[in-house]
């Protein structure tokens, strides 16, 4: 017990109890032996993705203890109320710290000395902070300010002691009762600089010298209870999330985010010793993902950002990227606990396979998740479970796997007939079987040969070279689907089938560049490919153009198509981060300039429904995602909604057909806008 | 229970076919071929009946070598083992020969079950099954679109002319000649594929078989084969409202006969 001291102004500081530092170390006992919880994700598989030492502290403090993408201005509110509640309950671990250590005379030379005024006051402000914060946070749950999304204690298997709103009321009870143990202090050691606690300060008022000495140890020890329970029972509360998250940001390399991890089939098959029913395909089984995706899972908050910007989730499909990680993390709770029913984690009574069909794989779960899930991967290898070690892809897609392998193109058109276009338009186009070497290889794609919409945009870009005297040559019948649908629905080999041959295709010839009009083939080809050796320099066309122009090989500006907005393609925008070519492509094609914006653009773009092999089967919903974008298209008044994927091209043409705007509303891909405004 | 599925290769129905130069059959180089389609959906009713009773699956299939491919891919959906009848003399047949091949393999098979494609979708003659089932001496029924199986007796649905159905029961061993669309036929998985590279394909040719080479001499021959001529007729129709109405259902009743 530390002796009490007289201080120079008169007051006399009060001890702390020794009977705290032993209810202290069994607080921190139980918080550690908790924290045990922390590592069930260890039951999951060796990452294979290469662990990046380099990220480590610098993604750990900026996306989880700076908290940079809780910060978003579409949840403007929830952003602002975390900000409060986390800067104010960090502040306030950091002052009983600093406070803790100036007690013991540690560290002395660094820390504020006792009731510096500039310190007291901070503190005050942390505790305002955490009051504010709390009370914005319960106003949020219990006023209809509340998100449809929100679960209110549905735990999914995380901590679940005193739910979602009780964790809050216990944030405010111990910034109440830090403000008025203080006030109790402040009256009982009168220090100097008393008036700095001015919250405290103004409590002091509230009772006489004697009653706030009366009613100080049971404040003190109130507070030093409710905070060492806290601290002890964190990991089994929601607040478990905050250390959770740190954890998770520095373990995750946000290069690797929305990448689909490679399999080797095509070294499992070559492996004569290969025990088929012993192999893991995808995951069925929670212990079948990697345990960063099930840290991933474990550190989920459940704020439910990721299933408000869900497309798929807006238009009625039965899909909560959030309900995915709730159902991983109850399932991996279950297993290490021992406790759950025993139900499968893909069934009746966890994930069903509509749901998981039900993604288009556009990332804007991903972008909009604050603590760095990676929600895309996780939906694929289930997909890939229900597809490799199952058999049972959607009953729509079944037949269009197979036509892509037999012909190499979704559709089953006959593999003889890819270069018909060229044919039926009379064009004589270079082939890179005739070549020496080119500049560009062009990719022309599935959709570029045999869908009649795409076409145009195929012969759009030939113009376009012959126009800016590009030296460049397509591979014609050699050309196979890249195969990004099928990986995407989970068919890893008929996608590994495709990708070897395509990049032995390849790798025959000699090219600086591929350039490609589809942001799948984009994404296949420019990394997907090199997990399989195939590295090449791969250019979306919108980018291409962009450097067309910006070297003066192409006439700008002719074009007359009233106002244009341009609709984000998923794999463009999200996944590969240009969100300027394509719209300066299109300011500097059409007479009208720069692009109308819709209400929900660049970052924050909605999908078209189509991609991860959406276009090839249909999951059913209470709307279709098309016409809900092609709804913000027409919002913004354009005459002409540009864009500058094949399918994004066909679910805009489609919906425009539903909507009856064919004689009022024209649908384009940019290097249309670039093409017709060379013949004009 | 032992099921045999007798499968035929022939070119993908999304291939775009040419005629060869001797008229007699179509290009094959480059062409892209699948299984017949209704021998896909007697397969999976054969794995259907499978995994319901147990037993064993046995795909038969008559051709080159590219034949292994629907043989591999029935394997990887479940087959036990497959018998692939392979020698040049086999090279043209008609559905007689055939059918007197298929019954040399599937006498010492001692299948308890046949099941057949009602037809294929090249030649389209739909008797193979029937001249099999008589040359292995057991009932067959043909055009079937649902099975019900109890103590050694198949109960089948039988698709009649005019959208009639009647119901057959026979007794076993009995051959079936199976509607598309009775079922839906699976997918294979990888892991069905993977276990496919364990499963055993037996060749069998003309010299492995107790049937003297007279017996598959084609007794029909194939003369010419060509793309018919496309013709159209765009017919106007006017009127009224009514008469125009009247004067299409007379024509869609009476002149296209679609009813």
């Amino acid at each position: 017990m530390l002796a009490e001291l007289a201080t120079p102004d008169g007051g006399h500081t009060l001890p702390i109890p020794g009977l705290f530092y032993a209810f202290a170390f069994l607080a921190i006992f139980y918080f550690f032996y908790n924290f045990r919880r922390a590592l069930a994700s260890r039951i999951g598989r060796p990452e294979s993705r290469p662990f990046r030492w380099r990220s480590l502290l610098p993604n750990a403090l900026y996306y989880g203890v700076a908290q940079r993408k809780v910060t978003s201005r579409r949840f403007g509110y929830a952003s602002l109320t975390h900000l409060f509640l986390a800067w104010g309950f960090m502040e306030l671990f950091f002052a009983t710290s600093v406070v803790f250590l100036v007690e013991r005379d540690l560290l002395t030379a660094w820390l504020p000395v006792k009731d510096t005024p500039w310190f007291a006051a901070l503190n005050e402000l942390g505790g305002l902070a955490l009051l504010l914060g709390a009370a914005m946070a319960l106003v949020r749950r219990h006023t209809s300010l509340r998100p449809d999304v929100l679960p209110q204690n549905s735990f999914g298997g995380r901590g679940s002691l005193l739910g979602d709103s009780g964790i809050l009321w216990v944030l405010v009870l111990l910034a109440v009762g830090g403000f008025l143990t203080e006030a109790a202090r402040l009256v009982i050691e009168a220090p100097a600089s008393a008036s700095a606690s001015f919250v405290a300060y103004a409590l002091t008022g509230a009772l006489t010298a004697a009653g706030w000495s009366a009613v100080q140890p049971w404040l003190w020890w109130s507070h030093a209870a409710l905070a060492l329970t806290l601290i002890a029972l964190l990991p089994q509360t929601k607040l478990f999330h905050s250390l959770l998250a740190i954890a998770n940001a520095g373990l995750t390399d946000t290069r690797e985010l929305a990448q689909l991890r490679p399999m080797h089939i095509a070294e499992m098959l070559a492996d004569p010793d290969a025990d088929p029913d012993a192999l893991v395909l995808g995951a069925g089984k929670v212990d079948d993902f990697t345990w960063k995706q099930l840290l991933d899972a474990q550190t989920c908050t459940e704020c439910g950002r990721c299933t408000e910007v869900c497309p798929a989730h807006a238009a009625g499909l039965p899909l909560s990227p959030m309900k995915i990680m709730q159902d991983m993390r109850r399932q991996l709770y279950d297993q290490v606990d021992g406790t759950g029913d025993g139900a499968a984690l893909i069934g009746p009574h966890g994930i069903s396979p509509e749901e998981l069909w039900a993604c288009t794989t556009c990332r804007a779960c991903t972008d909009a998740c604050p603590v760095l899930i990676d929600h895309i991967p996780a939906i694929i290898d289930m997909r890939r479970f229900l597809v490799l070690s199952e058999g049972k892809p959607p009953e729509d897609a079944a037949g269009s796997l197979e036509k892509t392998v037999q012909q190499g193109n979704p559709w089953g058109f006959p593999k003889e007939e890819r270069t018909q276009w060229a044919a039926d338009a009379g064009l004589e186009v270079p082939l890179m079987k005739d070549r020496e070497s080119v500049e560009v290889l062009y990719w022309v794609g599935c959709a570029g040969a045999y869908d009649p919409r795409n076409q145009s945009v195929t012969r759009a870009m030939i113009a376009i070279f012959e126009a800016a005297g590009v030296d460049y040559a397509i591979l014609g019948r050699e050309e196979r689907c890249t195969g990004d649908a099928a990986r995407r629905m989970g068919e890893e080999n008929v996608y590994e089938t495709l990708a070897h041959e395509n990049i032995a295709t390849l790798d025959k010839y000699r090219f600086e560049r591929i350039v490609t009009a589809c942001p799948h083939c984009f994404q296949t080809l420019g990394r997907d490919y090199a997990q399989l050796g195939g590295r090449y320099e791969v250019l979306h066309h919108a980018e291409f153009l962009q450097q067309l122009m910006d070297a003066g090989r192409l006439p700008q500006g002719a074009l007359e198509a009233g106002q244009v907005t341009f609709h984000d393609p998923c794999y463009l925008g999200r996944h590969s981060g240009q969100y300027d070519a394509p719209r300066d492509v299109i300011a500097r094609s059409v007479t009208s300039g720069t692009p109308l914006e819709m209400a929900q653009a660049r970052e924050e773009s909605f999908c078209c429904g189509a991609g991860g092999g959406n276009m090839w089967y249909e999951v059913k919903g209470t709307e279709r995602i098309n016409l809900l974008r092609f709804d913000q298209a027409l919002e913004t008044g354009a005459d002409t909604v540009a864009t500058a994927c094949s399918f994004c091209l066909i679910m805009m043409d489609d919906a425009r057909k539903v909507r009856g705007m064919e004689e009022t509303v024209a649908v384009k891909d940019i290097a249309e806008l670039v093409a017709e405004g060379l013949a004009g | 229970m032992r099921i045999c599925v007798l499968i035929k290769q022939l070119p993908d129905t999304g291939s775009a076919l040419k005629i060869r130069a001797d008229e007699l059959w179509v290009d094959e180089d480059n062409l892209v071929f699948s299984a017949n389609e209704s021998d896909s959906y007697a397969l999976e009713e054969a794995l259907l009946m499978k995994e319901a009773q147990g037993g064993e699956v046995v795909v038969v299939s008559l051709g080159p070598e590219r034949v292994g491919q629907v043989l591999k891919d029935a394997l990887a959906k479940g087959a036990d083992r497959a018998i692939h009848l392979h020698d040049p003399a086999w090279e043209v047949l008609d559905s007689l020969g055939l059918a007197r091949i298929m019954a040399a393999v599937l006498k010492e098979e001692q299948c308890d079950l046949i099941f057949t494609g009602l037809q294929s979708d090249d030649t389209g003659d739909g008797q193979l099954g029937p001249m099999l089932a008589e040359l292995l001496d057991m009932p067959h029924v043909t055009l079937v679109v649902e099975t019900e199986l109890s103590d050694g007796r198949i109960k089948v649905k039988q698709e009649l002319e005019g959208g009639w159905f009647q119901y057959v029961t026979a007794q076993l061993p009995v051959l079936l000649t199976i509607q598309s669309g009775i079922n839906k036929p699976r997918y294979a998985s990888l892991r069905g594929i993977m276990a496919m590279k364990h499963k055993e394909i037996k060749a069998v040719g003309a010299g492995d078989l107790d049937l003297p080479a007279d017996q598959w001499v084609a007794g029909r021959t194939l003369q010419r084969l060509y793309v018919p001529e496309k013709t159209k007729e765009t017919v106007f129709l006017e009127g009224s409202p009514q008469e125009v109405g009247a004067a299409l259902v007379d024509h869609l009743v009476n002149t296209a006969k679609v009813f």
